[in-house]
């Protein structure tokens, strides 16, 4: 067996393996002898910690999954600022929570190697947002690293420690879900050798270098951090990611960073242009290379710019071009030669050549009408929980005390997790837009129709609070969380709603575990990153120790207590938590603390009511003919919520 | 046939992305280069996953273009069709389980399930072909129904439209799989190449 887990820690230099992005991303850091990697999942980046903890204990470095990625982000450049090599890695919303010590860190820089990895998620399959982090390391004028595919992404990762110790400065890397998540064939490099003693220099090269209200001052540090600048643009000039192929009576060129570079080279081979068209891959979209964009564009008369995310490439090739080649068109996403939103795509890439080329697309009208056609086929399939997961018996519980306010209008605010479905809708349900002026009550259909309000890690508990000051009255105050979203981002605003005297109830929904970017542990879990046991922090106790005074516990498998829980609380006249608590069922299964049982519906008793089906669970199905439900046997792990839901008793647990 | 475009269809859960990267790993192993673009997102079960497989010297991106797919693989059948409505190319092959997953969206009663025969059609009216076998009793048969990706392999591999040798997908999914299932894989994956015979 060589799993690609033993992969990632062999030293076989030329030995060419498939690797995810993420993997290619750890394996790079692996290779360039990382001493500290931390950071907090975040699909689509969670696997390059995940690579990385398994590799620690096998070579000697270490890992860790923080509470959050601001935590891990310092974590990191503690690190760096000993002079040992360190990585943090995140998803795209991870960012916006580190960028206070990102804008600031840069002002004194780093002794070793920091390499800031962040995967975007263009087409938001994962995230709240589409949002282009490159513009941060614009921003913090710190070099920003694009990958084109898994190889690159490899190579990118060693070398970018060799050029933040070189500039000292942290160096941004950028991949996209199509990278992250895709996987390549990547040659194998030589793994270092990590024998570098941390040290500690106050003044290192410049005074106060790692106190920014140290003298000289922040302004002064300002400086020295843009006196990098014209160092960093020759060294990209250099780099072999940056490409231009040219040649004689080009007329069209293509400008394609990362993603878009291998899209590029894709639709250019649709369409035949191979040697046609002029072509700069670029691998640093900031800062640019200059020199060779400006090459280009004095040699062409039409650029298109190939990028994923925002116009960032687009914008700073337009700037370049009023000295270079005023006249030159360029062509992009933000003059809407591109979409302006969502993924780019190979099909996309080479409709927009296409168009700038005159070269026409070969295409099949009659066979896109068939197409169309068989379309009407395809029925939605909409996310679900699983199975026997925790929080179909905590939905079903709050559902259930909710109805007990009749027409009332509740508000309940969404947070991140598996639990965030709760928001999700039914894909094949209409939803029309509703011009109200007053309050409006929705039935719960499913309980994928249970949240009213989401928006990102943490927000939930924050706008219950708005909600109750504006003075809201047409029904009661709801916030979920999970428990790894609790410890990342809630306590700040449970405190606050203590001690400001908010009213509302805090519904905790703890399975134990990160379980929706892939199962990495949390402060409840009691294990590492790296596999050893540690302690197991109590969410009561934080609750209580932050001065809560209505805190109730309950299982999620028992429904009826959950829901008594909840009505408690819901009358309660104090700010209540409500810690509905049951590890989750998928990563039971898998630690073998689960046993499936088998459930049986009794084809007599049901009366086809539905109620077991509007429980959300997938395993459970309907018959329309014979007007009864069934429990799908392959799918059905016997957690026995739907038993209990049952109003006539035809569902059984067996054994 | 020097390029191969595959999409590997399923349910979350079905083991899908592993049978895409078991026939990309095969295809680096015979000297060829691959790509493979996965979508999955939660850890959860029950959502649509769709993996595509690029193997061939000119491939780039991770992602067929729009009516590329020379080979739509499903776990499920309306996965498969899901898939083959956008990507699969005129010629091109459906290889599908018959086992139905029903989407909650089905259950509840806001939609209605596609019949085999219906997909068959559609499949032929966009100039491809569809076969179907019951890999589900297959994988259950082998041993357990976590199998049914081996059983899709095996019965890909019999298709004979994979640029790489039997032999070495099999010695793929003998390192990729625990190593105490080798045998029910094995078993899985005879079971699924001689349905196609
Ligand atoms: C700032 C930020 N970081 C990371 C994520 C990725 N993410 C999505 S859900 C989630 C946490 C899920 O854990 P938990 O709250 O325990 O809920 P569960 O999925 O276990 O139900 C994370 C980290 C995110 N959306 N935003």
């Amino acid at each position: 067996m060589s799993s690609t887990s033993e992969i990632i820690v062999e030293d076989s230099p030329g030995k060419r393996v498939l690797l995810m992005g993420n993997e290619a991303i750890a394996r790079g850091a692996i290779e360039a002898g990382v001493r500290v990697a931390a950071s907090y999942p975040g699909t689509p980046a969670s696997e390059i910690l995940e690579t990385l903890a398994a590799a620690a204990p096998k070579l000697g470095f270490y890992a860790e999954w923080s509470v959050n990625e601001k935590v891990a982000f310092e974590v990191a450049a503690g690190a760096a600022i000993t002079g040992v090599r360190s990585i943090t890695s995140m998803k795209n919303a991870g960012l916006n929570w580190v960028m206070d010590m990102f804008m600031t860190l840069v002002y004194g820089g780093v002794r070793g190697g920091f390499l800031i990895a962040v995967a975007d998620d263009p087409d938001a399959h994962y995230s709240s947002n589409e949002q282009d982090t490159r513009f941060a390391a614009h921003y913090a004028e710190i070099p920003c690293l694009e990958p084109s595919d898994a190889q690159e992404a490899k190579d990118m990762a060693r070398y970018a420690f060799e050029l933040s110790e070189q500039i000292e400065l942290p160096v941004f890397l950028r991949s996209v879900t199509r990278i992250s998540h895709a996987s390549g064939d990547v040659e194998l490099g030589k793994i270092e050798k990590r024998d570098r003693k941390p040290v500690f220099d106050k003044h290192w090269k410049m005074p106060w270098r790692w106190d920014v209200y140290g003298p000289p001052s922040a302004v002064e540090k300002h400086r020295w951090l843009h006196g990098q600048m014209p160092k960093i643009k020759k060294i990209v000039e250099g780099l072999p990611w940056n490409r231009l192929d040219l040649h004689e009576g080009q007329s069209v060129g293509v400008i394609a960073s990362g993603i878009g570079a291998s899209y590029a080279l894709d639709a250019i081979k649709l369409l035949g242009l191979e040697g046609r068209v002029a072509f700069l891959k670029i691998g640093t979209p900031t800062p640019l290379p200059e020199k060779l964009v400006e090459k280009l564009l004095k040699s062409v008369t039409n650029v298109l710019v190939v990028e994923e995310g925002e116009p960032l490439v687009e914008l700073l090739v337009k700037a370049l071009a009023k000295d270079a080649n005023p006249a030159v068109k360029i062509m992009g996403r933000f003059t809407g030669d591109m979409p302006p939103v969502g993924e780019i795509n190979i099909d996309i890439v080479a409709k927009a050549i296409s168009k700038l080329t005159g070269k026409e697309l070969p295409s099949d009208p009659q066979l896109e009408k068939v197409r169309e056609e068989v379309k009407k086929l395809v029925v939605p399939r909409s996310s679900t929980l699983c199975a026997g997961c925790p929080h179909l018996g905590t939905y079903w519980a709050l559902k259930r005390a909710l109805s007990k306010f009749g027409g009332k209008v509740p508000i309940v605010n969404g947070d991140i997790g598996c639990y965030e479905q709760g928001g999700y809708g039914i894909a094949g349900k209409e939803y029309k837009p509703s011009f109200s002026t007053e309050s409006v009550h929705y039935k719960i259909e499913a309980p994928y129709e249970t949240l009213d309000t989401n928006y990102i890690m943490g927000g939930g508990i924050g706008l219950m609070q708005g909600e109750f000051r504006a003075g809201y009255g047409d029904g009661p105050l709801v916030a979920v969380a999970g428990d790894s979203t609790f410890f990342h981002a809630c306590m700040p605003a449970v405190a606050n709603a203590v001690v400001n005297k908010a009213k509302g109830v805090f519904l905790v929904l703890d399975n134990s575990w990160t379980a929706m970017t892939g199962h990495q542990p949390d402060p409840v879990t009691g294990v590492t990153a790296m596999g050893e046991k540690t302690k197991t922090l109590c969410i009561e106790d934080v609750a209580r120790a932050l001065g809560v005074e209505f805190i109730r516990v309950s299982d999620s498998f028992d429904v009826r207590a959950t829901q008594e829980a909840i009505e408690e609380a819901l009358k309660s006249d104090k700010f209540a938590i409500v810690v509905s608590r049951r590890v989750c069922t998928l990563q039971a299964m898998r630690l073998k603390q689960y046993t499936r049982k088998k459930m049986f519906l009794e084809k007599d008793t049901c009366t086809g009511c539905r109620l077991c089906v509007s429980l959300g669970c997938p395993a459970i199905t309907f018959n329309t003919e014979e007007n009864k439900a069934g429990i799908d046997p392959i799918i059905c792990v016997g957690c026995g919520i739907c038993a209990q839901v049952c109003p006539v008793g035809a569902i059984k647990v067996g054994e | 046939m020097t390029e191969l475009n595959l999409i590997i269809a399923g349910v979350g859960g079905q083991g899908s992305i592993l049978a895409s990267h078991m026939v990309a790993m095969a295809a680096i192993r015979e000297g060829l280069r691959a790509r493979v673009g996965e979508t999955f997102g939660a850890a959860m079960r029950g959502g649509a996953v769709a993996s595509h497989v690029r193997i061939g010297k000119g491939v780039n991106a991770p992602l067929i273009p729009r009516g590329g797919a020379d080979i739509v693989l499903a776990m499920e059948p309306l996965e498969g069709l899901r898939n083959v409505v956008s990507f699969l190319r005129k010629g091109g092959l459906l290889l599908t389980n018959t086992h139905e997953w029903l989407p909650v969206d089905v259950n509840i009663g806001r939609a209605n399930y596609p019949s085999l025969q219906s997909i068959k059609e559609a499949v032929e009216q966009l100039g491809g072909r569809m076969i179907a076998i019951d890999g589900t009793s297959l994988a259950q048969q082998a041993g357990d129904v976590r199998t049914l990706n081996v059983v899709m392999l095996g019965a890909l591999a019999a298709t004979g439209k994979l640029p790489i040798s039997t032999e070495t997908l099999k010695q793929i999914i003998m390192e990729n799989v625990p190593r105490k299932t080798v045998e029910m894989n094995m078993r899985a994956f005879e079971l699924g190449f001689n349905s196609l015979k």
